[in-house]
């Protein structure tokens, strides 16, 4: 069985976490949508047969996305940039209330909320 | 009593079953991966043999409330009814429509095993077919995958993620409210479709939705009145046909009084009308249920880009009222229709009458269908109605039911209108939601009084 999120995999998982503002402004007001955010900076690289391996909500369980973001997700994203061409670090990139609409999303839809989701 | 010491028990071990309660670790230390069923084998073995011979697991069972049942062993797996018909032809599988989206996956989606039907002789293949954690984990999911022999079988959605895998499967408890509601809310094809007063609203609702179960009422589980021994249910309602626990039936007196109101006279309707006909006014209340199902006229939805039955879905319903001794009459697959006076087949039909002592009037949900028939035998003919979502041809569906049923090649069949009347139990209000004297007894009231075996209304003809 594979470790979860730890290993090379970490680093596609990191570039997908690009700067591009979702879902309307990023200057508070509206909500951000963690769907969307998801898709856009987390699909793209963990879909079905990805070398990072795939990724959606319910993939994990409440547990483990909680650690994850809490523990885990810092750690394994310093020093990482937003792409090859985009030398942004990934943790300035993503601001804390994109990084909690995400964590809220896959929490929500985790494998042993009452709706596991997919991302579509 | 037996029953209530051994809940107790298990409770002191497994905590409280409640909404809502965060998952709890029962099995911390029993196991240290969950390696399938058979790692509850190890040691549930006794448990997993008495859930093997249980409805819950075989779909059939002793038929002593059935005045048809003739000593068989009867059910969902083996009977016909009238919303998808059979697991027979519709046992498992993924449909998918052409846009790739999964339409239907099969009756045994709700099946408490892995993918395999159940069979009568117990064996070590069929015991590890159970699925235990659809019962018992707290924030177990499942969907279908192949094997590696290209079966389908149902797996944890976790199954790649063993450490995630292990704690949902520690988290083992008597089965919650949310749990029995995966199934028994979500049956017959959509929320509330199929028995109209189980809705998943009960998951957490206050005591104006359901005095029983409301959070700030009684709280109470569903096993809390559902109680049993070695997997075996009691309440099996006035629909089923197989028994899990003969004997007395599942009656609000265990708990309430006999004569537990105020004023006599209500008392004295006690013992003709079921409690629940005055407490359960209308059911439905959150999620329309499926009041017809005509499966002669396939409809086509653009946007979800498959075909159905025509449904009607109603919602908040007035019950119908019948008059029910505790037995009922089913129709089999294999017999000729039995047809009634209003021309429609019974595929389930209460038994009493006004003149038969041990009956009441309940509520029920009246379903009615449309259904094919063999135009020989006049046979019930289930539906192969897997495929019918995606490319809708019905006549095809129904000749494929046929050869599954019945083993021909051809069949010629016509379509008969068909009823089931399915009881009421769920969803009691308080007292001061329950019907008032004029709901039945007033102009327009909501009884038949003729089809109950009065002419008229006794109080209006004894006021005349």
């Amino acid at each position: 069985m594979r470790k979860i999120l730890s290993g090379p995999g970490l680093l596609v998982l990191a570039l997908l976490f690009a700067a591009t503002a979702v879902a309307g402004d990023e200057g508070g007001g509206k909500k951000l949508d963690g769907k969307q955010l998801f898709k856009e900076r987390c699909k793209t690289c963990h879909g079905a047969d990805a070398p990072a391996g795939e990724y959606t909500p319910m993939f994990l369980i409440q547990e483990q996305w909680t650690k994850f973001f809490a523990e885990d997700y810092a750690a394994t994203h310093k020093g990482l940039t937003v792409s090859a061409t985009d030398t942004t670090k990934v943790l300035d990139a993503i601001t804390p209330e994109m990084l909690e609409a995400i964590r809220a999303f896959c929490h929500e839809g985790a494998a042993d909320s009452e709706h596991p989701m997919t991302c579509g | 009593m037996k029953h209530a010491i051994i809940l107790l028990a298990v409770l002191a071990v497994a905590g409280p079953s409640r909404a809502g309660d965060p998952p709890v670790s029962t099995h911390q230390e029993y196991f240290e991966h969950y390696e399938g069923t058979a790692t509850c084998l190890g040691c549930h073995q006794e448990e997993a043999e008495s859930f093997f011979h249980s409805q819950h697991y075989q779909w059939r069972g002793e038929t002593p409330d059935l005045v048809n049942g003739e000593g068989r062993r009867l059910g969902k797996l083996n009977t016909m009814n009238d919303f998808c018909t059979s697991p027979g032809a519709n046992w498992i599988g993924n449909v998918t429509n052409s846009d790739g989206a999964v339409l239907a996956q099969g009756c045994s989606k709700c099946h408490a095993g892995l993918g395999k039907r159940p069979e009568p002789v117990l064996s070590r293949e069929q015991l590890e077919n159970i699925d235990c954690l659809i019962c018992h984990a707290s924030g177990y999911r499942r969907d279908l995958y192949q094997d590696a022999a290209g079966e389908a079988v149902w797996k944890p959605i976790l199954w790649r993620n063993q450490p995630g895998l292990d704690s949902v499967a520690k988290r083992i408890s008597l089965p919650k409210r949310e749990m029995c509601l995966r199934c028994h809310a979500g049956a017959g094809g959509g929320q509330n479709y199929k028995r109209g007063d189980i809705e998943y609203a009960l998951a957490g609702c206050d005591r104006d939705y359901d005095v029983h179960m409301g959070s700030d009422g009684q709280d109470m589980a569903c096993i809390d009145c559902h109680t049993g021994a070695d997997h075996r249910v009691r309440g099996r309602g006035a629909d089923l046909s197989g028994t899990d626990v003969p004997g007395p039936r599942l009656a609000c007196a265990e708990c309430h009084d006999e004569a537990p109101h105020a004023e006599p006279v209500l008392d004295a309707h006690a013992r003709r009308v079921a409690c629940e006909t005055c407490h359960i006014p209308t059911f439905a209340r959150t999620d329309p249920t499926d009041m017809v199902r005509d499966w002669s006229t396939p409809q086509r939805h653009e946007a979800a880009n498959k075909f159905s039955a025509t449904i009607t879905l109603e919602k908040d319903v007035v019950p119908a009222y019948a008059w029910w001794n505790g037995k009922s009459r089913l129709q089999p697959l294999g017999e000729p229709v039995r047809v009634e006076k209003d021309g429609t087949v019974g595929i389930m039909l209460p038994q009493g009458s006004r003149k038969d002592r041990g009956a009441r009037i309940y509520p029920f949900k009246l379903h009615r269908g449309r259904l094919p028939v063999l135009a020989d035998e006049r046979w019930l003919v289930p539906i192969a109605v897997e495929e019918f979502f995606a490319d809708g041809d019905i006549d095809k569906a129904v000749r494929e039911g046929g050869h599954d049923a019945y083993g021909r090649e051809a069949i010629d069949y016509e379509w008969v209108d068909v009823k089931r009347y399915m009881g009421i139990y769920h969803g009691v209000r308080p007292v001061e939601h329950a019907l008032q004297c004029l709901d039945c007894h007033g102009e327009g009231g909501r009884l038949d009084w003729a089809a109950l075996g009065y002419g008229e209304d006794p109080v209006r003809k004894r006021l005349k």
